[in-house]
């Protein structure tokens, strides 16, 4: 049977299990207890230099305070004394706004220049709808002023745009005169007269400035680019595009403002100084982007280069698919065209291979033998026409008749007196030469030519004609002379007259009919 | 060097159907959530590679409208292929399906038709059912397929079915 403990025993029993769990917990605790204590101790320390703390910071914030005390009254003094500055400057400013403006603008100037140097954009950004509104309010309000402010720039752009046209219409001018001087430009000039154009109207206007930027060639159904040309060269990848909207447009315009009919279509777009031309044809169109005034050939170049693409090629523009193999070779066709319509030119002067240069000197030779034997030829003829056919007034039948006054030379004849002088020179030639011949030849009138009458007198030949050897037509002839050569009549022997007349070798002598000479009085 | 066909396609349909949006998201690749609507016809073009030649796509987007006019008459002439489009949220605009192909086939009876449902990102607004697309697509001659502009959900699949169909 089991011990059952006294209450006293009890009681006891656990006061001593209570101790005993004191001394365990003792145990255990006994580091945590002194930890305790020590951060107690550290805690007591901290608070003490909290407080030491505390009491520093606030001596620091009052000195602090006191600081900040001084500087505002410091402040607004300054304050103070910057507002006196300001108003006296602007006291200063409004007395002296005039002499203070030079000295502004050099410096405002200056300090535009660096913002737009450093940063160009931001100024234009920042300045342009100021600048903008400045200008239209200045407009509005005082418009003369800002006629004389914008004038010189205004004028100096105008005169460089002016220069640049005067110069572009030179050289169009300059080429034109290469090309006017042709068949081509002769009958241009010609119908230009007829129609009350002027040269110079005409040249002006061949001359104004024209230029060719694109060309497209279209096909009217689908839109789809044929083939196409720029002057910039390279293509820039959209023409495919524009060839697309061109065709819509016309399509639109068509439906629009037309009939709806194919022979109804937009020839024509207009857009500043650029137009497009449109030419159309059957299957395909041509649209050419230009500058400036189009000359008068212009639209029926194109027509007819539209024209003779659809002779040659009607079958490929109208089946093309899109497959440019389909096509023929329409780039070259479109920059041969291109090249006629910027500038038609003459073809350029080639130098000269060898076969022409040998063609032609042989050419110029042949020419210069035919003008040397046409002279002669003439000269022949001249000389022989009176002699063949007789001077045409002397053919006359009343000459016959002053065969009688004929015979009335010899009476003339007795002024050997005034022959004085010549004979002694001219006299022994006649005398030893010429007498035998009248004898043989003229026997008919033996009483008239029995001893040719010597003379000096001075005469011009009224022809010319030819001088011969004897007073007979049948002896040879020497020389031809001129008309209207001084000669001096030596002797006369019938009808004929031996004359002496100064060569090119000196004195020379022979005898021509009386008839081609015009004795002076 | 791969010979390049240039063709002329349309796109065709009632307004606001996402005409234009397709062609942004197939040439662009983006989408923008604003209408513009199209006024008279929008050309772009497209290269699509094919195994021995480029084809190059011009397409040419006209205004959508309840009357294919005159002029609308006019751009459609000339096209290899049409891509016509209707709006699933719409049933209006199944119906004139019929309109835009006949139409089509008058001015070029050899064309290509695709039918084009846009709009399939918007499931829950849709209204047309797949069955009654294939339907009509195959009573009109053509393919049909789903499209989202939007999500570019078989864009390119329907212009590159387009360019397959398109005999060179």
């Amino acid at each position: 049977m089991a011990h059952q403990p006294s209450p006293s025993e009890a009681t006891n029993a656990h006061y001593d299990s209570i101790q005993q769990l004191e001394s365990i917990r003792a145990i255990l605790f006994a580091e945590e207890q002194t930890r305790i204590r020590i951060l107690e101790e550290h805690a007591a320390k901290l608070l003490k230099t909290d407080k030491e703390q505390g009491e520093r910071l606030q001596a620091r914030a009052q000195a602090l305070q006191a600081e900040i005390d001084a500087l505002q009254q410091e402040s607004s003094a300054q304050t103070e004394t910057l507002q006196a500055r300001l108003e006296q400057l602007r006291a200063d400013i409004t007395a002296e706004s005039e002499a203070l403006i030079p000295r502004l603008t050099g410096e405002m100037s200056g300090m535009i220049r660096n913002t737009i140097r450093d940063s160009r954009d931001e100024m234009a950004e920042a300045l342009g709808p100021v600048m903008g509104d400045a200008i239209r309010v200045q407009i509005r309000d005082s418009r003369e002023d800002m006629i004389e402010a914008i004038y010189p720039i205004i004028l100096s752009t105008v005169q460089r745009a002016i220069a640049e046209f005067a110069r572009e219409l030179q050289r169009n001018i300059d080429a034109r005169l290469k090309t006017t001087f042709g068949p081509q430009g002769f009958l241009r000039n010609l119908t230009a007269r007829l129609r009350g154009v002027s040269s110079s109207e005409l040249a002006m206007r061949d001359a104004l400035p024209f230029n060719i930027q694109e060309l497209f060639l279209i096909q009217h159904e689908s839109g789809l680019l044929l083939s196409h040309w720029g002057s910039e060269g390279e293509d820039d990848g959209d023409s495919d595009l524009i060839g697309g909207m061109l065709t819509a447009i016309r399509d639109f315009a068509r439906d629009s403002f037309g009939d709806g009919s194919p022979d109804e279509s937009l020839n024509e777009i207009q857009y500043g100084d650029e137009q497009i031309v449109i030419q159309s044809g059957k299957h395909v169109y041509l649209a050419v982007v230009a500058t400036g005034v189009e000359p008068e050939w212009f639209r029926a170049r194109l027509r007819s280069f539209v024209s003779e693409l659809h002779i040659q090629h009607a079958p490929a523009l109208r089946d093309y698919d899109g497959d440019p193999a389909s096509l023929p070779d329409l780039p070259p066709k479109l920059a041969q065209l291109a090249d006629e319509l910027i500038m038609p030119k003459e073809p350029e002067p080639q130098p000269m291979g060898r076969g022409q240069k040998l063609a032609l000197a042989g050419g110029g030779l042949l020419g210069l033998i035919l003008i040397a034997t046409a002279c002669v030829y003439l000269q022949f003829t001249i000389a022989l026409w009176p002699l063949a056919f007789g001077k045409p007034t002397a053919t006359a039948t009343a000459t016959t008749t002053p065969t009688a006054t004929a015979t009335m030379l010899p009476t003339m004849t007795p002024l050997p007196t005034n022959t004085a002088v010549p004979t002694t020179t001219n006299t022994p030639i006649p005398t030893a030469t010429q007498t035998p011949p009248p004898t043989a030849t003229h026997t008919p009138i033996p009483t008239a030519t029995d001893t040719p009458t010597v003379l000096t007198e001075t005469a011009v030949t009224n022809a010319p004609v030819w001088v011969r050897e004897q007073p007979d037509i049948a002896s040879t002839a020497s020389i031809a002379i001129p008309a209207d050569i001084a000669v001096t009549v030596l002797t006369r022997q019938g009808d004929w007259a031996e004359i002496e007349w100064p060569g090119s070798s000196g004195l020379r002598r022979g005898w021509i009919p009386v008839q081609w000479l015009t004795f002076s009085e | 060097m791969k010979r390049v066909i240039q063709k002329k396609v349309c796109l065709l349909g009632d307004f606001a159907v996402g005409k234009t949006s397709l062609v942004r998201r197939f040439v662009e690749d983006r989408f923008d959530d604003r209408y513009l609507s199209t006024i008279g016809v929008k050309i772009s073009r497209k290269p699509v590679e094919m195994a021995d030649y480029t084809l190059n796509l011009l397409i040419w987007d006209l205004a959508g409208g309840d009357d294919f006019s005159q002029a609308g008459a006019s751009y459609v002439r000339g096209s290899v292929a049409a891509l016509i489009v209707c709006d699933l949220t719409r049933r209006e605009t199944l119906d004139s399906f019929a309109y835009y192909a006949n139409q089509m086939r008058a001015l070029n009876p050899d064309a290509v038709l695709i039918f084009a449902g846009n709009k399939a990102d918007l499931e829950s607004e849709r209204v047309i059912d797949n069955e009654a697309l294939h339907e009509i697509s195959l009573s009109l001659g053509g393919h049909y397929l789903d499209t989202s502009a939007k999500t570019g959900y078989q864009v390119e699949t329907a212009f590159q079915l387009l360019a397959k169909k398109i005999t060179v």
